[in-house]
């Protein structure tokens, strides 16, 4: 062992410790010129909009210059984006319709609700660009832009808040909060609420159908919320009854017929004595939910999904309680899309049915049976273990879910790049979408999403 | 087995065998704490009983001077080696006996678990670093002031308010933060997301990244809050210490201010927690041998530590 000995750390040094000349410079730093930073807060309750999907309808609201829209690469917006407009404007509501977005607002100048997208048929009112006395009508409307609600005398600002909106393929329907109901664009198949005229010219209308919510529930009941189906807009009132009309080839408007109408009419079945409280549709086939976490069905249900039993009618035109639901615990929430159906347990789990991307991974197309998707694929795991599921929507080829944590995931086709994810690849499986906030409120279209957040600061 | 006492370096220096849990320092480096230790082991070793200087062989004996009256010389036995003697070689036991190596660097500023493989552990602490198990930190932010490095001892860049901040304002953007990262992992575990394998993955709960090239944080918690500080807890795999800095200063500018990471502590490291630590004045022999052995029952109890093939992970108490 003849090496040498080497000095350790276990004797103390007796040198003098110099200041390093980096710490030095630290010490020195002249603290005066330190510059202040400054950042601008969002105002206090401010909400943020995020919108995703496809943009060539100008459903997004995201360009402000007509030309950079039509250039190329610009048709998809892969990644949910803020929307400019919800900058500087309160968004309190969102609702998309078949390439169109219709967006509650409150504003000191008065004007209430604002839309973007499709205008084929008028459904974002009157919107024309240059001489007045010989106007350009505008079909595709790429930024946000008031829709003007005609009041009558004495009708305050406040009035004209909206209460409820919904959208369908090409009408928007909304219910202000004194109560009147304002019906906009394609009214062929009696969607507005009005009688139908042959040979209507929808582009360009000027026409806002206005109805009062005393003649669609009488005095003593009210309306306090809208839901529109492709060609249908179902009323939900405060006593729990629905109301319906439009089209009826599937049995949607829950007549008991398969007539399109009209005129809008109570619908009874199994949901004559329920205070029915929730209604969700996306296309054809119709959930509604009551006081007692019970679900109610009625329309297409070609996949089985209001009615899984052999010789099951594919078209039902009746409200109709379903057995299919019976047995996963006191539902709280319901959402149904084109070809499937989910719903949300007082437990927060998931349950989904139909045909389509379900959530259960690539190999999964089909179950008539709702099974529910393991609270992992929503967040739950050790690291955040009383992560549940709080609400669910779809629109007619997605779906999504929102957990306590604000997170929202989504999943099913993503041929337009709908879901959020940076691609526009179908998702097998909930994942989550990359939002810059808690989401409050999430609107599926059919080919893109909104969500209304609360911004963390 | 009945207890014995050892007296023989040597055979302490035979058992010097496996993991050591010790507790880093802020403010100094991973080497210096590696060499600390090492320096202590020899100086243990060589305070016990080691080894007696060679005898010389029979037909080379020393050479007495022959007068008695030589009183130095003439007490020295004939028949000892003085060159192979403590005084003349050195100590018995240097730095380089013994081979050491840390699981996983921790930075300079970062106080708290630090792993070392010792001789034969270093088997163990290689296997434990591949195994890419969570560490936990605990981060604490100051805000108002940024500095260069987003660490402390650098130049302040920027000064900015916080009243603004609150505590629900963080834990809100921490939970989001988490659910991002949690995302992330999916792509970096190396699974195609459209297939069957995915989903099955994704049921299970967190991934395991499959190399360590990219930071993944699982979970991100506050848990205080005390203007101008706030503290989380952050779960993490690959992270480094400019990350975790970063992150806090990243974080702050989402708050709509400045921050710089104060203070980092590594309280666990897979199951070697801070309470089983050694901290700086029980690193000596006697305190690192107890160490070790706390350490073998740690890694006896969970065995998946050395072992683990799966891709998923789990967090909790029992397993990781």
């Amino acid at each position: 062992m003849l090496k040498t000995v080497r000095n350790v750390a276990a004797i103390p040094q007796l040198t003098r410790q110099y200041t390093a000349k980096a710490k030095r410079s630290v010490l020195l730093q002249d603290t005066k010129k330190i510059k202040d930073y400054e950042p601008k807060l969002s105002k206090k309750a401010g909400h943020r909009v995020y919108v995703w999907g496809f943009q060539e309808t100008g459903a997004l609201g995201l360009q402000t210059d007509v030309k950079k829209a039509k250039e190329r690469y610009t048709e998809m917006v892969h990644h949910p984006t803020r929307l400019q407009f919800s900058d500087n404007t309160d968004i309190s509501d969102v609702a998309t319709g078949y390439g169109f977005t219709a967006y509650a607002v409150q504003r000191s100048d008065g004007e209430t609700l604002f839309g973007c997208g499709l205008n084929t048929d008028s459904q974002l009112g009157f919107q024309v660009k240059g001489n007045p006395k010989d106007p350009a009508n505008l079909d595709v409307i790429i930024y946000p832009t008031a829709i003007r609600l005609p009041r009558e005398n004495g009708e305050t600002d406040d009035d004209m808040q909206v209460l409820s909106m919904s959208a369908g393929r090409a009408h928007l329907v909304v219910v202000t909060r004194n109560g009147t109901v304002f019906t906009l664009g394609n009214n062929s198949y009696g969607q507005c609420g009005r009688s139908i005229i042959d040979e209507e010219r929808y582009s360009g209308s000027a026409l806002v159908h206005r109805i009062s919510q005393a003649d669609i529930c009488g005095e003593d009941d009210e309306i306090v919320s809208v839901e529109c189906g492709q060609d249908h807009t179902m009323f939900l009132t405060k006593l729990g009854r629905v109301y319906t009309c439009g089209w009826g080839a599937d049995g949607q408007t829950g007549q008991g017929n398969y007539h399109t109408a009209g005129k809008i009419t109570r619908i009874a079945g199994d949901i004559e004595k329920e205070r029915i409280v929730h209604l969700a549709c996306a296309s054809d086939c119709v959930l509604a939910l009551n006081e007692g976490g019970d679900v109610f069905g009625w329309g297409n249900s070609e996949y089985g999904q209001l009615d899984d039993s052999e010789n099951a009618q594919t078209q039902i035109n009746t409200p109709r309680a379903l057995t299919l639901t019976k047995g996963i615990g006191k539902i709280k929430s319901v959402a149904a899309g084109g070809s499937f159906c989910m719903a949300l347990n007082t437990e927060g789990l998931v349950y989904t049915w139909g045909y389509g991307i379900l959530g259960f991974g690539p190999f999964v197309e089909q179950t008539s049976k709702p099974q529910h998707l393991l609270p992992p694929l929503f967040g739950r795991n050790d690291f955040s273990n009383a992560t549940t599921v709080v609400s669910i929507g779809c629109g007619v080829f997605h779906m999504g879910a929102v957990n306590s944590d604000g997170d929202l995931f989504m999943w099913g086709k993503n041929r337009f790049g709908h879901l959020g994810l940076g691609h526009k690849k179908d998702q097998f499986f909930p994942f989550k979408t990359a939002i810059n906030g808690k989401a409050i409120k999430v609107s599926y279209g059919v080919d893109h999403t909104v969500a209304l957040c609360r911004p963390y600061i | 087995m009945s207890l014995t006492k050892v007296y023989d370096a040597a055979t302490v220096l035979k058992h010097l065998n496996g993991i050591i849990n010790v507790y880093k320092p802020a403010g100094m480096k991973v080497h210096q704490v590696r060499t600390a230790i090492l320096a202590n082991i020899c100086k243990g070793l060589n305070e016990m009983n080691v080894r007696e200087p060679r005898k010389l062989p029979e037909e080379m004996r020393l050479l007495g001077t022959g007068t008695a009256a030589d009183t130095v010389l003439h007490k020295i036995s004939s028949d000892t080696d003085l060159s192979d003697h403590v005084l003349a070689a050195g100590p018995r036991y240097i730095p380089q006996d013994c081979r050491i190596a840390p699981v996983a660097s921790l930075g300079v500023h970062t106080s708290g678990v630090c792993l070392f493989g010792l001789n034969a552990g270093l088997r163990q602490s290689s296997r434990i670093q591949r195994n890419r198990p969570i560490r936990i930190y605990h981060v604490t932010g100051r805000m108002g002031i940024a500095t260069e490095s987003h660490l402390p001892g650098s130049h302040i860049t920027v000064r900015a308010k916080h009243g603004h901040v609150s505590a629900d304002r963080i834990s809100a953007l921490a939970s989001s933060m988490q659910a991002s990262h949690q995302r992330k992992m999916y792509e970096l575990c190396g699974v195609d997301l459209q297939t069957q394998a995915a989903y099955e993955l994704a049921c299970k709960g967190p991934l395991r990244p499959t190399n360590n090239s990219q930071p993944v944080i699982y979970s991100l918690k506050l848990i205080h809050f005390e203007r101008p500080n706030f503290t989380l807890e952050v779960h993490a795999i690959n992270e480094s210490e400019d990350y975790l800095a970063a992150l806090v200063h990243d974080m702050a500018l989402e708050l709509r201010t400045v921050a710089h990471c104060a203070q980092l502590r590594c309280i666990r490291h897979a199951h070697f927690d801070v309470t089983d630590s050694l901290l700086r004045h029980g690193w000596h022999l006697p305190g690192i041998i107890k160490n070790l052995r706390q350490q073998r029952e740690i890694l006896k109890s969970h065995p998946q530590l050395l072992n683990q093939q799966r891709v998923d992970l789990y967090a909790n108490q029992n397993t990781a």
